[in-house]
């Protein structure tokens, strides 16, 4: 177990590191590219303020993804029930589109529900366990199992019809 | 490998080879956002921190219960609640060291014993939230930890009474959840969901198809409103309720247990034909 006393420059070195998933997760939760940003911004300051909560080092990812996480929700909340048209025309099919074009896996999972856009993206793209998603998104393993079985044969599904 | 680890493999494989759309300047965003953290008022907080607590600890945890003035001032305004439901005092208890703090301002209700025993449970479960918050302190090490505690008096009426606690409970994420407390001032009685229904009622199986029902309902009327159906298996059968303005039956679930925590505190109002027939 490492002790944490993040610097501001090893702070700064581990976000840039995780930059990726932290928009991954925000994305897969908002669907909006502008919110995700806005969100990835605030639970950095956030983040950061609060460094000393985190313990071990090596939790870092999932600390701040956690953070994150919450970030996201609270923008739900504030939007809720709007949808932006323009991101959802991202999902939907073009006019005129080539449909024998592959669908790509990113675009199988922002097909998918809500609460399993997040569990299959922590999953799949970003590699954490079934026990670091429960504790990023504050469900049981139970729900997080349940939902990436969903997810799965839901991709399984969108993936095999092309 | 069976059939899922496959499939597993191949997702795994497809999301590190294939591109993934980040936004034009996203990364230098995360740049920017991280130059401009400010170091110095996380280090001096660092510094000074343990003898803080220490002292704030000692000096705030046996300060209960308080008064404060500013609740004194607002049960000036209070008027009488009801007949045999007084609201005699704030209770207030605060605690702040800079890294956790807490606002817990609950009342005593006097005039009856159906008003001094909801007190009691307020009391009960409100001292049960500051000795988790106690205990939360002292193995937090450096860590944030919030604590609030607010109440409303959501119906007094010539016959029934309710109050709502309402907690938030903050540590990296927030948690709100509520207790709802009723007097069926006809009878003098403190309530609770099952004292409505008959004993031999299965009011629980009645209430908990309805809320899957609406569940289903709103979630295909509206893409953005998330439930989860699949874990929700019944209600407790001492769910939290309070009756609406309309008098309907509304059901009360704290935040994370059947929707995502996007959906806060959901609620169900439940048509009164759905335990018309179960009622005492």
């Amino acid at each position: 177990m490492m002790q944490a006393k993040l610097d501001k420059d090893t702070f700064s070195a581990l976000v840039i590191q995780n930059q990726e998933t932290l928009f991954h997760t925000a994305k897969a939760i908002l669907r909006s590219d502008e919110d995700a940003e806005d969100a990835v911004q605030e639970a950095i300051c956030a983040a950061f303020e609060r460094r000393e909560s985190l313990r071990e080092a090596d939790k870092f990812r999932p600390w701040l993804l956690r953070i994150l996480v919450n970030k996201c929700y609270d923008t739900c909340r504030r939007r809720r029930p709007t949808v932006d048209l323009e991101d959802v025309a991202d999902y939907l099919p073009a006019k005129g589109e080539d449909h024998t074009e592959r669908l790509t896996l990113w675009q199988a999972v922002m097909a998918l529900g809500g609460d399993l856009r997040a569990v299959v993206t922590l999953f799949y793209y970003d590699g954490l366990s079934i026990r670091e998603i429960s504790g990023v998104l504050g469900i049981s393993e139970a729900a997080v199992k349940t939902r990436l079985s969903r997810g799965r044969a839901k991709l399984r599904q969108l993936l095999e019809e092309e | 490998m069976d059939r899922f680890d496959e499939f597993d493999e191949i997702l795994r494989e497809r999301a590190k080879q294939e591109p993934f759309p980040l936004p034009e300047d996203y990364a230098g965003r995360v740049f920017r956002t991280c130059a401009a953290l400010e170091d110095a008022p996380a280090k001096r907080r660092h510094a000074s921190r343990w003898a803080g607590v220490a002292a704030a600890v000692l000096a705030l945890f046996i300060a209960v219960p308080n008064v404060s003035p500013a609740a004194a001032a607002a049960l000036a305004e209070v008027p009488v609640l009801g007949t045999i439901v007084e609201l005699v005092i704030f209770r207030s208890w605060t605690y702040d060291d800079g890294h956790a703090s807490a606002d817990v301002t609950v009342p005593e209700l006097d005039g009856s014993a159906a008003a001094r025993e909801v007190s009691d449970q307020v009391r009960a479960y409100t001292d049960q939230l500051i000795a988790r918050f106690q205990a939360d302190c002292e193995t937090l090490g450096e860590g944030y930890k919030g604590l609030d505690v607010a109440s409303a008096v959501v119906t007094d009426s010539d016959t029934w009474f309710t109050l709502r606690v309402d907690a938030t409970e903050t540590q990296a994420s927030g948690y709100e959840f509520s207790r709802f407390y009723h007097i069926d001032k006809t009878t003098g009685q403190v309530v609770t969901l099952a004292d409505l229904f008959r004993e031999d009622a299965d009011y629980v199986t009645a209430l908990s198809g309805e809320v899957l029902r609406q569940m289903e309902e709103r979630m295909a009327a509206d893409e953005s409103v998330r439930y989860f159906p699949e874990e929700f298996t019944a209600i407790d059968p001492q769910q939290n309720f309070y009756f609406n303005g309309e008098g309907e039956l509304v059901l009360v679930f704290d935040e994370y247990t059947i929707a995502p925590g996007s959906m806060g505190m959901p609620e169900f109002t439940i048509p009164a034909e759905v335990y018309g027939g179960l009622l005492k």
